[in-house]
């Protein structure tokens, strides 16, 4: 198609950005040192590990704070400067609870169920490009992966739910899978959109193709439109209000894992946030351009000033307002009814995905662009 | 959704008889688009105002306890420990005086000063109750109990020990709108914590005795004083009365007691 063609050209044209992955650096070093390599991968290994729990104790903390503004009060002041400790006192509290399983519970997998809930995050934090040279690894089929691995998510409510043998975790769990798989069409409609548009499905190809406007508003509405159902979709695919009926407090206690506690609770909570971090990195580099800067048109001098911004900052700024606008629907919305659940999705944002899709084809193949790639 | 609903007036016939009658008619049910729409406008009109309160520090309402406890202001409703009300005024005001003045020639704490007045104006604590017990009817956990006594100089009756069991009061506030002598009000402090739940039951008077317009239609200031005899916080015939249970070792009692044995300990702390 000469649209890839135009982009791959762009994308090789530029001198400024040559992303290098991790996994590319090893494979790079290993013919000189396996060392090296292996350096490479601890750096890898550790570096996803601390950001992981980097990132739970600061989405909780800022969580708790967003939450407590949004209905007007401080939210945690007591534990160190601006309560910053919170987090990590009631870290503390989880790890020396008692790990309790109950007696008729299948205890194998009810062990192993938040392991499995944590793992869909973990391999998905490897694959977001965080900066140009910041990557574990960029596959050539990302967006493939992320969908696959995002389905395997729900393996680890549905293995809660069922190994508790507790009607509410069971019933929590099944809302959650119907839940989660519904949404996944959505999801992945409004995902391939932005295939279609930049004609790679991996990542780093997908934020290189939108250095000349990012593609919320270069696809035309249906860049929007599919920006919008992907806010959704993901909304209800990570479990949090207004589409948390599998949890559901008034009616299920704590859904799927009202038996959890401890540590193995801890990871599922671990999971919904580091999910909603990848879920929000993820649109950021979907629609709003990664750890591209904001660039208009000819503004030479302007665009400038925006590289000056490292691609870091850029993402890390992007992502944020995701994360913010997430956690503003949930302070603000209520929760859906069940049926509403499966309405909006496969009577509302199903076949406006679809429609969506559809457009966004007429619009790549006539090449219907508002402005140009830059030559 | 709602749909749109037209009221109108008519006048239609009854068996003969025109009565005016309001008619009720419904609109066409709103279309899908029109549906979604208002749907898409409600959740952004959320969006807006919970938006507003996390922009604008002044719509916090959280309040800083223990550091604002000096400045703390409670709301007028704001149902706190059961209290009577001691209407003689300036006699509390020239008692608040005294122990400031005390205190300052000392060169002490107020709290340490006033453990050091032994004689006390009483006029300050006259009180509005009668002894009527209707506060005590009107409880619905028998939190209140009303010792009455058969007064002296008026030979009628008259409070004796009015005993609040602070332990299983609810705070409904059903003796405060009970009393017909506004004596009691329900605006004391909240903050109860003891180590030993016998001391929750006590007394609220600090004077046996008439009410405060009996007390002061009397000229002679010697009869007056012995119209009213002093009552302490923890002491006479109260159930579980705050320290003296057998096989139970006596409660320290706390310095806000109005126990004469306090005194001593005062006097050692200040040399």
């Amino acid at each position: 198609m000469q649209f890839v063609h135009t982009i791959a050209a762009a994308a090789a044209t530029n001198s400024t950005w040559a992303p290098q992955t991790l996994a590319q650096r090893a494979a790079d070093s290993a013919p000189h040192s396996l060392w090296l390599t292996a350096g490479y991968f601890l750096l890898a290994v550790v570096g996803v590990a601390a950001l992981l729990s980097f990132l739970g104790m600061a989405l909780i903390y800022i969580e708790r704070k967003i939450a407590a503004h949004f209905q007007c009060r401080l939210g945690p002041t007591r534990v160190g400067p601006f309560g910053l400790f919170q987090t990590l006192a009631d870290t503390l509290k989880l790890v020396f609870k008692e790990d309790f399983v109950p007696p008729k519970a299948d205890r194998s997998l009810h062990m192993l169920a938040p392991f499995l809930a944590l793992l869909v995050p973990v391999v998905l934090l490897a694959l977001i490009p965080y900066s140009p040279n910041v990557q574990v690894a960029d596959l050539n089929i990302g967006i493939l992966f992320i969908t696959a691995i995002g389905g395997f998510g729900v393996m680890g409510i549905l293995i809660a739910g069922w190994s508790s043998n507790n009607k509410w975790s069971m019933i929590g769990a099944m809302r959650a899978g119907a839940q989660i798989i519904s949404y996944e069409l959505s999801a992945t409609l409004a995902l391939l959109v932005v295939v279609l548009f930049s004609g790679t499905m991996s990542l780093t190809g997908i934020v290189l193709s939108q250095q000349d406007g990012w593609w919320i508003w270069r696809g035309h509405a249906a860049g929007f439109v599919a920006f919008l159902i992907y806010v959704v979709a993901s909304t209800a695919e990570l479990n949090r209000t207004p589409f948390d009926i599998p949890e559901g407090e008034s009616e299920l206690t704590a859904g799927f894992h009202t038996e959890y506690s401890g540590l193995r609770f801890a990871f599922f909570f671990l999971a919904e946030f580091i999910n909603m971090f990848t879920v929000s990195a993820l649109t950021a580099t979907l629609f709003l351009g990664g750890w591209m800067p904001f660039h208009v048109g000819d503004w030479a001098g302007f665009n400038a000033a925006m590289d000056t911004i490292p691609p870091g900052i850029w993402f890390l700024t992007k992502t944020s307002m995701v994360i913010f606008v997430i956690m503003w629907f949930r302070w603000t919305f209520p929760r859906l009814r069940v049926d509403q659940l499966m309405h909006l999705e496969w009577k509302v944002l199903l076949p406006l995905g679809f429609a969506n899709l559809f457009v966004a084809a007429v619009v790549v193949l006539t090449e219907l662009y508002p402005y140009p790639l830059a030559k | 959704m709602i749909h749109a609903i037209k009221v109108a007036q008519e006048e239609r016939l009854f068996a003969g008889k025109s009565v005016s009658v309001a008619v009720i008619t419904r609109g066409r049910p709103p279309g899908y688009l029109r549906v979604a729409f208002s749907a898409v406008a409600g959740l952004l009109r959320g969006l807006w105002l919970t938006l507003g309160y996390f922009w604008s520090p002044e719509a916090i309402v959280t309040r800083q306890y223990p550091e604002n406890r000096a400045t703390l202001q409670l709301t007028e409703r704001f149902r706190g420990n059961l209290r009577f009300k001691f209407p003689n005024e300036k006699a509390q005001e020239d008692h608040a005086a005294f122990i400031e003045q005390l205190a300052h020639e000392t060169q002490t704490h107020a709290h340490v000063a006033a453990d050091l007045v032994r004689e006390e104006n009483e006029t300050r604590w006259y009180h509005n109750c009668t002894g009527c017990g209707k506060c005590q009817e009107a409880c619905p956990n028998a939190s209140i109990k009303v010792f009455t006594r058969q007064g002296e100089i008026l030979e009628d009756r008259e409070v004796d020990r009015f005993v609040w069991r602070l332990d299983s009061c609810m705070f409904c506030n059903a003796c405060v709108q009970a009393c017909p002598w506004d004596a009691i009000e329900m605006t004391g402090g909240f903050e109860n914590a003891v180590y030993d739940r016998r001391l929750l039951v006590y007394n609220l008077n600090r004077l046996a005795g008439p009410r405060i317009n009996y007390i002061e239609e009397e000229e002679n200031p010697e009869v007056r004083k012995r119209m009213v005899e002093r009552r302490d916080r923890y002491g006479g015939q109260v159930p579980l009365n705050g320290f003296a249970l057998p096989n139970l070792p006596p409660v320290p009692m706390p310095a806000d007691s109005d126990s004469r044995a306090v005194d001593t300990d005062a006097q050692a702390r200040l040399t």
